[in-house]
C-alpha cells in the first residue's frame, strides 16, 4: 500500500509537469491551428534563461519566473510574425518551419554552452514535503500548485474577459469570428506569444528540478503531443487532466513494467487514444483532422 | 494546387496527352546519368567518393520518402523505422542465417512494409501535422524498444558486421563499387517513381495530397490508397537501410533512429530538390549531403552543433522562401521564359 501510493504521488506530481508544459501547446494549437514542434525548446530556452538570472543576477527562480515568461512572450511575438504568420495556410511548410526552429534553437544552445551541463539544484531540490506520511519533492508539488493555478487562471480568463471570448471565438469557428468584427491575426499574435510566455514559466518552475541540456525539450514535447492528444486538441482542461493521466500512466508502468520503455507507453496511449476516441477525452470532434481543415 | 497545375501543362505540352511511359523513362535515365557527373569529377578522391556514394543512397531514401510525402502530401517523420528495419533484418539475415545481402534486402524490405502498414492504418486516420506528429513519436517509441530488444538488436551496443570483402557479401574494399551500388538503388526508386506517378495510384495519391475529402467523394478509397502507398514506400526505404548497414558496418540506435540525420532529413532533401517532383530528391541529395558534410568538418570542429544550427536555417528559410524546392523554383523561371517567349 505504502508503495502504491508512493507510486500515486509521484505520478501526479509527474502529471503535473506534463500539464504545465502541455497547457501553452495546446492553447497554440487550438487557436492558432500551428503544431509547434519547437515547444520543448521554448522550455528548454526559458530554462536556461533562469540558470542565468538565479547564478548571475542572483534572482530568485521563482521571482525570475515572471521576468522569463515576459521574454519569451516577446520573442513569441516576434516568431509568430516572422515564422508562423506567412505560413499560416500551408500546414506542411509549418511543419518545417517549426522543426527547423527545433533544431536552430537546440543546437545553438549547445553552441553556446559547449555542451556543459548545468544544474540548479541543491538548495531548492532538497526541500522535501511531508504529505500525511508520504515524502514528495517541494519543487515538484510547488510545480503541480503552479500548474493546477495556471490552468484556472486560463479557463477564467477564456470565459470571462473580452480577449479570452475572442479566442475561443476563434476557436470554434474563425470565419464566424472574423465576421463578428474579431481581429483574427491578433487572436492568433496574442495566443501564440501567450502559450510561449505559459512554456517560459514552465521552463523556469522545471529548471530546478532538471539537470539543463540543450535536449532536455525532447523530453517533453513527445508526452505533451501525447497528453494533447489524449485531453483532446485546442482544450485546456483537457491539458490538465490529460497530464495528469500521461504522469500516472508513466509512474505506473515504470514500476511495474520498465522505465526505459516510457517513450513506448506514450505512444501507446497515443495510438489507443486515436483508435478509441479521436477527439480525446475533452476535444471538439474532428479537431484531429484539422490539417485539412478550411484554413482561412 | 502546384500538383493539378503541373500535371496540365503536363499534358498539354505534347499537344495531345502525355509522353508514353517509355520516353519519360529514357528522359529520366537521362538526367539519372547526368547525376553520375559528381562521382566522375571526385573519382580519385575516395574521402568524397564516400560523400557521393551517401548522396546517392539518401536520393534513393528520399525518393521512396517522396512517394507517400510528396504524391500523397502524408508527411511522415517516421520513415527512420522502416530504414531501421531494414538495416537490421538484413544484419541479422546475413549474421545469424549467412543469407547473402542481396538476396536479405527482400524480406527486410516485406517486413518493413508489413510494419509500416500495421502502424499506418491508425495513425492515417490524422491528417496534416497531426500525422507528423505521430510518426514522430513512432520513431521515438522504436528508438526506445530497440535500445531495450538487445537480443534482437544488440542494444545501444549495436550491431558489428566483420569486414570479409567479397562480392556475395556486399562489402568492398574499393569505395566506388559501393557509389556504384547506391547509384544502382537510386535509379531503380527514381525509375519506379517515374512509373507510379503515371499509373493509377500515382493520380490517387496526388488526388488525396490536394483534397482528401473531395477524392473519398470521387469514389476513391482514401485509406487503401494511403496505405499501399506507404507500403511501397516503406519497402524501398527498408531496402535503403540494408544497404546502409551493409555500408558502415556498424548500426546502433542511435544512428538509425536519430531525427535530424535520418527520419527528417528524408523529408529535407525532398523539399529542398522540390516536394512531389521526380529529380527533386536527386537534387536535393546531392546538394544537401555532400555540404553537410563538408559543414561538419569544418564548423562542427569549432562549433559544436554547428552543422545543425546551419541545417535548421536551410529549414527554416526552404519553408519560408523555397516551398517548391529548386527543381520546383527551376522549372517555374523556365516556364515563365518559355511562355514569355512564344505566347
Amino acid at each position: 500500500m505504502e508503495t502504491f501510493l508512493n507510486i500515486l504521488i509521484s505520478g501526479i506530481l509527474l502529471g503535473g509537469i506534463y500539464s504545465l508544459v502541455s497547457i501553452g501547446l495546446n492553447l497554440i494549437f487550438g487557436v492558432v491551428r500551428i503544431v509547434n514542434f519547437a515547444q520543448g525548446e521554448f522550455v528548454m530556452l526559458a530554462m536556461y534563461a533562469t540558470y542565468f538570472c538565479t547564478m548571475h543576477l542572483g534572482i530568485n527562480p521563482y521571482l525570475a519566473a515572471l521576468l522569463v515568461a515576459s521574454l519569451m512572450f516577446v520573442f513569441g511575438l516576434a516568431v509568430q510574425r516572422a515564422v508562423l504568420q506567412p505560413l499560416q495556410t500551408e500546414p506542411m511548410m509549418q511543419i518545417f518551419a517549426t522543426f527547423g526552429l527545433l533544431i536552430l534553437l537546440e543546437n545553438s544552445m549547445l553552441a553556446v554552452t559547449r555542451g556543459e551541463a548545468f544544474s540548479l539544484s541543491g538548495a531548492y531540490s532538497s526541500v522535501v514535503i511531508n504529505l500525511f506520511g508520504l515524502k514528495a519533492s517541494g519543487v515538484r508539488v510547488v510545480v503541480f500548485i503552479a500548474a493546477t493555478a495556471i490552468a484556472a487562471a486560463l479557463m477564467l480568463f477564456l470565459q470571462r474577459t473580452m480577449p479570452g471570448k475572442a479566442i475561443r471565438a476563434v476557436i470554434q469557428d474563425r470565419q464566424a469570428a472574423r465576421l463578428m468584427g474579431i481581429n483574427v491575426e491578433r487572436a492568433y499574435l496574442l495566443t501564440f506569444a501567450l502559450g510561449t510566455a505559459l512554456a517560459g514559466i514552465a521552463g523556469a518552475l522545471l529548471a530546478p528540478i532538471y539537470t539543463l541540456s540543450p535536449y532536455i525539450g525532447g523530453n517533453f514535447i513527445l508526452a505533451a503531443f501525447a497528453v494533447v492528444v489524449l485531453g483532446g486538441l485546442g482544450s485546456v482542461p483537457g491539458a490538465y487532466i490529460g497530464g495528469l493521466i500521461v504522469g500516472l500512466i508513466e509512474s505506473f508502468s515504470g514500476y511495474y513494467v520498465d522505465p526505459a520503455l516510457k517513450q513506448a507507453i506514450w505512444f501507446v496511449i497515443f495510438v489507443a487514444v486515436l483508435i478509441i476516441k479521436p477527439s480525446g477525452l475533452m476535444g471538439q470532434v474532428g479537431a484531429e483532422e484539422v490539417g485539412l481543415r478550411e484554413q482561412s | 494546387m502546384t500538383a493539378i497545375t503541373q500535371t496540365l501543362t503536363n499534358g498539354q505540352r505534347a499537344g495531345s496527352g502525355p509522353k508514353p511511359l517509355a520516353e519519360m523513362l529514357l528522359q529520366y535515365a537521362g538526367w539519372l546519368l547526368l547525376s553520375l557527373l559528381p562521382l566522375v569529377l571526385v573519382w580519385n578522391k575516395p574521402y568524397w567518393v564516400n560523400i557521393v556514394a551517401y548522396s546517392y543512397l539518401f536520393a534513393g531514401l528520399a525518393a521512396a520518402w517522396n512517394i507517400i510525402g510528396g504524391f500523397g502530401g502524408q508527411f511522415s517523420l517516421g520513415h527512420g523505422v522502416f530504414f531501421a528495419i531494414g538495416a537490421y533484418a538484413v544484419a541479422r539475415l546475413y549474421l545469424d542465417l549467412g543469407l547473402t545481402p542481396w538476396l536479405a534486402i527482400y524480406p527486410a524490405a516485406g517486413l518493413a512494409s508489413m510494419v509500416a502498414v500495421l502502424i499506418s492504418w491508425p495513425t492515417f486516420r490524422l491528417r496534416g501535422p497531426f500525422f507528423a506528429i505521430a510518426t514522430m513519436a513512432i520513431n521515438e517509441a522504436c528508438f526506445a524498444v530497440a535500445n531495450y530488444a538487445d537480443r534482437l538488436t544488440g542494444g545501444p551496443r549495436g550491431i558489428l558486421i566483420p569486414f570479409r570483402a567479397s562480392v556475395a557479401n556486399m562489402i568492398f574494399i574499393e569505395r566506388w563499387k559501393y557509389a556504384v551500388l547506391t547509384f544502382g538503388f537510386m535509379s531503380l526508386v527514381v525509375l519506379l517513381t517515374v512509373v507510379l506517378r503515371r499509373s493509377r495510384l500515382g493520380h490517387y495519391l496526388l488526388a488525396l495530397r490536394e483534397d482528401e475529402d473531395t477524392a473519398r467523394a470521387a469514389g476513391i478509397d482514401v485509406l487503401k490508397v494511403k496505405l499501399i502507398g506507404m507500403a511501397i514506400s516503406a519497402a524501398l526505404t527498408g531496402a535503403g537501410g540494408g544497404i546502409f548497414a551493409m555500408y558502415v558496418r556498424v548500426i546502433d540506435p542511435p544512428t538509425l533512429f536519430a531525427l535530424p540525420d535520418i527520419g527528417v532529413k528524408f523529408a529535407l532533401i525532398s523539399l529542398i530538390g522540390g516536394i512531389g517532383t521526380i529529380m527533386g530528391p536527386v537534387v536535393g541529395a546531392l546538394l544537401i549531403v555532400p555540404v553537410e558534410n563538408f559543414l561538419r568538418g569544418t564548423l562542427g570542429g569549432m562549433v559544436p552543433g554547428g552543422h545543425l544550427i546551419v541545417l535548421g536555417i536551410v529549414l527554416l528559410c526552404a519553408a519560408l522562401f523555397l516551398k517548391r524546392g529548386l527543381v520546383g523554383a527551376f522549372t517555374a523561371v523556365l516556364r515563365r521564359y518559355w511562355h514569355g517567349k512564344a505566347p
